[in-house]
């Protein structure tokens, strides 16, 4: 190598060129192309993050931005599963582990209770969930909206639905159409409409196309059967 | 005057210190990339930029305290002005205290500065303010004062590394002590329960500082629980300052 190429006002040049150079010649493509050796995929991040307890520990107080740190992970978890093989054998641990992190965080237990109810099944998680977001937040109508309306629709179990309307007629912001709901499970009428209503309210509020797509989904079905059945009483 | 002369003069020098803008460029880089990862979860933008600014806010705001606190004596030691300084008229307690209100009046800015915006890039992915925000970084500062003060007594007798650790390791305890003191009221025999409740009430209790998931829930802030938080954070930086000065002034730098 010449010495006019190694002068010393050449070298801190030369010397971002070769960085630049080994950057994106090197480490880009590698990182690009080679496996990482610590399997830190999505699958891997899911089943080896720890309990709830050490991550409250861990982080140090900062209990919000860990809870939507994992929050975060989840929607990544439920996005590559409906993607993909429709399990969501995780989905109760990783949503417990965001309430137990924050537990004032309202949507983790309302989107995490439909996600449970309607891509993993688990319809006893999802109450055991919400009714665990009641007692965190006896003030916030969304849960036992939501518990009345899993009661409602999944379970027939129409006693139980009232009670938790009427919980949710009480509290401020519930929406306009609770009353009626209320009124109609007394009078034991109109199923089908209350279902309807209770799927459309949830599409217009959606805040993802996941959601909307669980709300149309059942909003077809029962507008499928509404020419053949005859609208069954309530109770 | 003297104390008001020295506060200004470390002001100056720690605004300009490259530490100081290295930590501030990262912590409003990543305010400003919560506002994207905010757009990867379902309706949740507005709590993860509150939650991260204000996360952000409270631990880059602790390396600014922990790395210009513990040079603030040592330094002036190393470059040997401490000697020129205390010659002169001036009680060794007015030195510590100018320094201590310099360094705290340089992360009033800097805290300041993260606080707007993050409350400013609420307000844009809200659409409307969140006054508490400020409430919150408020509080924190309270809490950086107390970090502060902890640096500064350790710089008084212990080298910056050491003083560097003992402050991170004041830090972690203060942040978990309300944890630890809910652990030991669950699982521990009585004799390590009163050692844990011994430590609680000695070691300064940070967690009292943090409101932000009320703030960031809109759930409502008791104002005495604030007043009180304030009163026990400034009686607190108040101890620290008191037993720094303490030793400082038996400190021979002969």
């Amino acid at each position: 190598m010449s010495r006019a190429l190694l002068h010393p006002s050449r070298i801190p040049f030369l010397a971002l060129a070769l960085a630049f150079g080994l950057l994106f010649g090197a480490v880009v493509p590698l990182q690009r192309r080679a496996p990482a050796l610590g399997g830190a995929g999505l699958e891997d991040r899911v089943l080896l993050l720890p309990p709830a307890a050490a991550l409250r520990v861990a982080s140090l107080g900062f209990h919000g931005t860990a809870a939507d740190a994992v929050w975060l992970l989840t929607i990544q978890y439920i996005g590559g599963h409906l993607g993909s093989d429709r399990r969501f054998s995780e989905l109760k641990r990783l949503v417990e582990t965001v309430v137990v992190l924050d537990p004032h965080f309202v949507d983790a237990y309302t989107l995490g209770a439909l996600f449970l109810s309607y891509s993993a099944g688990d319809i006893a998680g999802s109450i055991a969930l919400l009714e665990r977001g009641v007692r965190a937040n006896p003030t916030r109508w969304e849960i036992p909206h939501d518990l009345a309306r899993t009661y409602y629709l999944d379970l027939k179990d129409y006693r139980k639905a009232l009670h938790w309307f009427e919980v949710t007629d009480r509290l401020p912001g519930r929406p306009h159409y609770v009353p009626r709901f209320v009124a109609r499970l007394y009078a034991a009428t109109g199923e089908r409409e209350t279902a309807l209503e209770l799927w459309r309210a949830m599409r217009e509020s959606a805040t993802s196309d996941w959601v909307r797509e669980i709300a149309e989904r059942e909003i077809a079905k029962l507008e499928g059967n509404r020419a053949g059945a005859k609208d069954a009483p309530a109770r | 005057m003297k104390i008001a002369a020295i506060a200004l003069n470390t002001f100056r020098e720690a605004v300009r210190d490259r530490i100081l803008y290295t930590i501030l460029v990262f912590a409003m880089l990543l305010i400003g990339a919560s506002v994207v990862l905010a757009t990867l979860s379902i309706g949740q933008e507005g709590k993860i930029v509150k939650d991260l600014g204000l996360a952000s806010g409270s631990l880059f705001g602790t390396f600014i305290a922990i790395f210009l606190g513990i040079g603030l004596v040592s330094k002036e030691i190393e470059r040997r002005t401490l000697y020129a300084i205390v010659a002169k008229p001036i009680y060794r307690f007015q030195f510590l205290l100018g320094k201590y209100i310099g360094l705290t009046l340089t992360l009033l800015l800097t805290v300041g500065v993260m606080a707007l915006l993050v409350a400013g890039l609420a307000w844009a992915v809200d659409g409307h303010w969140t006054p508490g925000l400020l409430l919150a970084a408020a509080l924190d500062f309270l809490a950086l004062m107390i970090v502060t003060a902890v640096a500064i007594l350790f710089s008084t007798f212990s080298t910056p590394t050491l003083s560097a650790m003992f402050t991170l390791a004041v830090f972690v305890i203060g942040r978990l002590s309300g944890d630890l003191r809910l652990f030991a009221e669950q699982f521990a025999g009585p004799g390590l329960r009163q050692v844990v409740e011994g430590m609680y009430l000695i070691l300064p209790d940070l967690s009292r500082f943090q409101i932000g998931s009320q703030v960031v829930h809109g759930l409502p802030v008791a104002p005495a629980g604030v007043l009180a938080a304030a009163t026990y954070g400034l009686a607190y930086v108040l101890v620290l300052l008191l037993v720094a000065i303490g030793i400082f002034e038996r400190r021979d730098f002969k």
